[in-house]
């Protein structure tokens, strides 16, 4: 390099300072992980390590003030200093005594730092529907802390089964994912099971019964399962669109049919009406549930004058509860037998509810009469969904078995006054043809 | 007594064809709708094989339909034109089934080359071949991959519709077939018009043959 030319030199020279600004980068990338933290984080230490500072706080609650230092050396935040998140926070005059309102209201605004560094992560949240019920007010749902602790993130923390984050507020299903077929795999390191963001999303998380479901998300690691099933399950893609994969692979679940209002024009699920006056005044414990009329009347209503968009009522089969759809078992005790669902009083179909959406787009579902799927009602009102066996309405049953005595018993009855009247001149007369 | 040659080849194996396949159509539906009732073949089967015997039959119904349009014989359902006289025809012959023929009275219908199919017949055959049976099928098609023809199921206001049609249509057959059955045991023996569906010759008396061509 030396021997090089001063037009060479000057390349050199610019070479150098790229390299530089590249390994100042993967260093800040790096975290710095082994390296002290910087000096002023000391400063910060020394009256925040203390676990006896409190701050009191305007609704009575408090805040510890405690931040444990040997965390946040492991953390891998640590390299970019205290100062790096609270920029804020002006040595010189700290602590100021700032008024704060409450531990969330302070959370949420402090968690808005995050998005400085992670704007990918930050706008992928934003969509999802923890954020949506963050802007609705919820007061648990998390904010990028919640999951991540500002103090102490840990490389991979999140992907490991027993520190992931979700289990924190969804415990139960985590217990029932934990004895699934995918959780029993991923606690014996099998990291291609998917842990729950590997269906839900770890940010953009969305209902999780919205539109397909997480249909799709079961078929991008499954790409051969519509091939598999097909070889014995006929019209799959019907199969596959009516009902969720839990359904028949997680068989100890109770099934019921979810109503769904769909758009007919764009063909998609449609957006779910608020403040129906049918859906008012009713909790989810309503023993007989809306009837067949009262969906009927309410469809009416959305398609009166004036309706941009046809809406109808689409039937989906799903498990009941979150916590069952995350039973899976091996699939050689998946449901096989067709007649556990086609066949009249099959266990699917005597649970039936309708979904409206709630804060944040969570459906809230409402019990309908299970009549309803045999009413001569449904022709109209629940036109998008029928089961063979199992949905069939009574008042054709009823037509079936007049048809039947009617095409059998009255040639049947012709046939004996017939005989009864034959005269036997006539007889005789036949008789001669014959032979 | 003389032979007429009234049933073409083509269409006695396509009559065969049609009859079996519906009663069994009929079977494998009655199996479908009420699986936990009736057990005789599993679900999957009776589907199974309801939808093989369904694409025969469509296929079936596109022979005879073909092979009318392009003969002559569609005449063979409507030689009366006139409805108040196909009316009265109906009504004539309806009477017969109803009191005559325990009296003892003779058929008001004369079979004849042109004229195959008494008034009520072809009243009854033109309803069910051109009305009943192409609904049954399209019905039956949608209702075999409601996925692929997911837009025309939403055209027609849904799967329930759909099925509600199908199912009212096969209610009819039920309805229909044993009558069919029954009626074509009305001739001069019980197994007359039985065997012309084989053999494809009707016998006809000599007088009546007379009266025709008079
Ligand atoms: C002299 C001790 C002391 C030092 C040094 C100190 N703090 Fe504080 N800090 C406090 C006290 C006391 C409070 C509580 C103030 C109150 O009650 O309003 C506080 C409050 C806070 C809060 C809570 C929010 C707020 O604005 O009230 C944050 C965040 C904070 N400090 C961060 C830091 C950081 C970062 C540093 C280093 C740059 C630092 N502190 C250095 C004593 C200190
Ligand atoms: C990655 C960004 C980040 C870094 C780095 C960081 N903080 Fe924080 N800090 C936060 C956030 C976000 C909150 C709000 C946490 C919450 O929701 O309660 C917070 C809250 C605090 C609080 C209030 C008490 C609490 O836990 O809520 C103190 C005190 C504090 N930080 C001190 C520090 C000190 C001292 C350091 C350096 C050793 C530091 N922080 C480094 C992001 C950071
Ligand atoms: C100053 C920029 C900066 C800010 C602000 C910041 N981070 Fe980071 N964060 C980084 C960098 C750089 C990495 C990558 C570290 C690495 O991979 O070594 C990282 C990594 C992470 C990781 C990945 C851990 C893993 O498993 O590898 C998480 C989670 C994370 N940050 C959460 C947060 C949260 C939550 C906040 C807000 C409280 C935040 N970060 C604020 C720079 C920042
Ligand atoms: C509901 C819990 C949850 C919330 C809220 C959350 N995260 Fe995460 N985050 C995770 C999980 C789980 C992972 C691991 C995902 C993976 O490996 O695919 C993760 C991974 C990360 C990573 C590592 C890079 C990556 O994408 O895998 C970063 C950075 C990160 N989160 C930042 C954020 C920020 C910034 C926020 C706030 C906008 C946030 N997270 C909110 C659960 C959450
Ligand atoms: C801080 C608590 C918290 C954490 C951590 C958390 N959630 Fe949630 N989540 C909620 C709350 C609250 C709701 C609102 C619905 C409810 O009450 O169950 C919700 C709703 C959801 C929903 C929508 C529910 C529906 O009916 O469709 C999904 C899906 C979901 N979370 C998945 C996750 C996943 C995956 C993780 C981990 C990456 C996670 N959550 C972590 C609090 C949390
Ligand atoms: C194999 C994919 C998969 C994994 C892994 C998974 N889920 Fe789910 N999750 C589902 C399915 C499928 C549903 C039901 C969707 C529906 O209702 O159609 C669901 C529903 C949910 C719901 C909504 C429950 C409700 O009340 O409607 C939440 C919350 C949730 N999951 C959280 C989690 C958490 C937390 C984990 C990790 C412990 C996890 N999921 C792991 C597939 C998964
Ligand atoms: C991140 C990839 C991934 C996702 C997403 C995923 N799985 Fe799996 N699944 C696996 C792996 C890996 C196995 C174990 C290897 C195998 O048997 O294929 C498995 C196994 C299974 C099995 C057992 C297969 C057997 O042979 O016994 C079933 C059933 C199953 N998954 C269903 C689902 C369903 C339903 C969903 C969606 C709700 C889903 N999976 C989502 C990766 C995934
Ligand atoms: C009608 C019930 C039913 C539904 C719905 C269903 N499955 Fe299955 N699935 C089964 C049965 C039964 C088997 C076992 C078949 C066998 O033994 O060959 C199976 C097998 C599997 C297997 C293992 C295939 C293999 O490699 O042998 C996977 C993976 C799977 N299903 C995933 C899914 C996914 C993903 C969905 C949703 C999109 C789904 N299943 C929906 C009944 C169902």
């Amino acid at each position: 390099m030396a021997g090089q030319s001063t037009a060479g030199q000057h390349r050199h020279s610019s070479f150098t300072s790229t390299i530089a600004t590249v390994v100042l980068a993967l260093a800040f990338c790096a975290g710095f992980a082994a390296s002290a933290p910087p000096p002023g984080d000391q400063q910060c230490l020394a009256c925040h390590q203390s676990e006896a500072l409190v701050k009191p706080l305007a609704d009575g609650d408090s805040l510890s003030l405690h931040i444990s230092g040997g965390e946040f050396a492991k953390s891998v935040h640590s390299a970019f200093g205290c100062k790096s998140c609270h920029r804020d926070i002006d040595p010189a005059r700290h602590p100021a005594s700032a008024s704060i309102a409450s531990k969330r209201d302070f959370s949420i605004e402090r968690a808005k730092v995050c998005s400085g560094c992670h704007s990918e992560q930050y706008h992928q949240w934003e969509r999802g529907v923890h954020a949506a019920l963050v802007r609705a007010g919820n007061p648990v749902a998390p904010l990028c802390t919640s999951c991540h602790s500002p103090h102490a993130v840990m490389r991979g923390a999140a992907q490991a089964m027993d520190t992931v984050p979700c289990q924190t507020c969804h415990g139960a299903i985590f217990t029932a994912y934990a004895s699934s077929i995918h959780g029993v795999l991923r606690a014996g390191g099998v990291t291609q099971a998917p842990l729950c963001f590997a269906c839900h999303g770890a940010h953009d998380v969305k209902v999780a019964s919205a539109g397909e479901g997480l249909r799709d998300a079961c078929l991008s690691c499954h790409s051969e399962a519509i091939a598999r099933h097909q070889t014995w399950l006929p019209n799959t893609t019907l199969h596959f669109q009516m009902i969720s994969c839990p359904v028949c692979h997680a068989p100890k679940a109770q099934r019921t049919v979810d109503l769904v209002l769909y758009d007919s024009t764009s063909q998609a699920d449609a957006s779910m009406p608020m403040g129906v006056p049918e859906f008012e005044n009713r909790s989810g414990a309503n023993a007989s549930g809306l009837g067949s009329a009262a969906l009927f009347e309410l469809l009416r209503k959305l398609n009166g004058s004036g309706a941009s968009s046809k809406t109808s009522i689409r039937g989906h089969l799903d498990v009941r509860t979150g916590v069952e759809a995350h039973q899976l078992v091996p699939a050689s005790m998946a449901i096989s037998d067709c007649n556990t669902c086609h066949k009249t009083g099959a266990d699917a179909f005597q649970s039936v509810t309708v979904s409206v959406a709630g804060p944040g787009g969570i459906p809230i579902r409402y019990d309908v009469n299970k009549n309803v799927l045999n009413s001569a009602f449904s022709i109209e009102s629940i036109s998008g969904f029928y089961a063979i066996g199992a949905t069939r309405i009574t008042l054709l049953d009823v037509l079936l078995i007049l048809a039947l005595l009617g095409g059998f018993g009255i040639p049947a009855l012709h046939l004996i006054v017939r005989w009864l009247s034959k005269q036997p001149a006539k007889r005789d007369d036949n008789e001669q043809r014959q032979g | 007594m003389r032979k007429l040659y009234v049933h073409q080849l083509p269409i006695r194996i396509w009559h065969w064809i049609n009859a079996i396949g519906c009663v069994l159509l009929v079977l494998t539906g009655i199996q479908i709708r009420y699986v936990g009732l009736i057990d005789v073949l599993p679900f999957r089967t009776a589907v199974i094989y309801h939808d093989w015997i369904g694409a025969i039959i469509v296929g079936n119904f596109f022979v005879w339909l073909l092979s009318y349009m392009f003969s002559v014989r569609i005449r063979v359902y409507h030689p009366e034109l006139d409805p108040i006289e196909l009316f009265r025809g109906c009504v004539r012959q309806a009477i017969y089934y109803s009191y005559g023929i325990f009296k003892g009275a003779p058929n008001p219908f004369h079979l004849s080359r042109t004229r195959k199919f008494n008034p009520l017949q072809s009243l009854t055959y033109q309803i069910v071949m051109l009305l009943l049976l192409p609904i049954q099928c399209f019905t039956g098609i949608l209702l075999w991959d409601l996925s692929r023809f997911s837009r025309v199921v939403d055209m027609l206001g849904g799967v329930r519709v759909v099925d509600t049609v199908h199912v009212g249509i096969f209610i009819i057959f039920v309805f229909y077939i044993p009558f069919h059955a029954y009626l074509g045991t009305l001739g001069r023996t019980p197994l007359e018009h039985y065997k012309a569906m084989f053999t494809g010759y009707e016998e006809v008396p000599e007088d009546q043959e007379a009266e025709k061509s008079a």
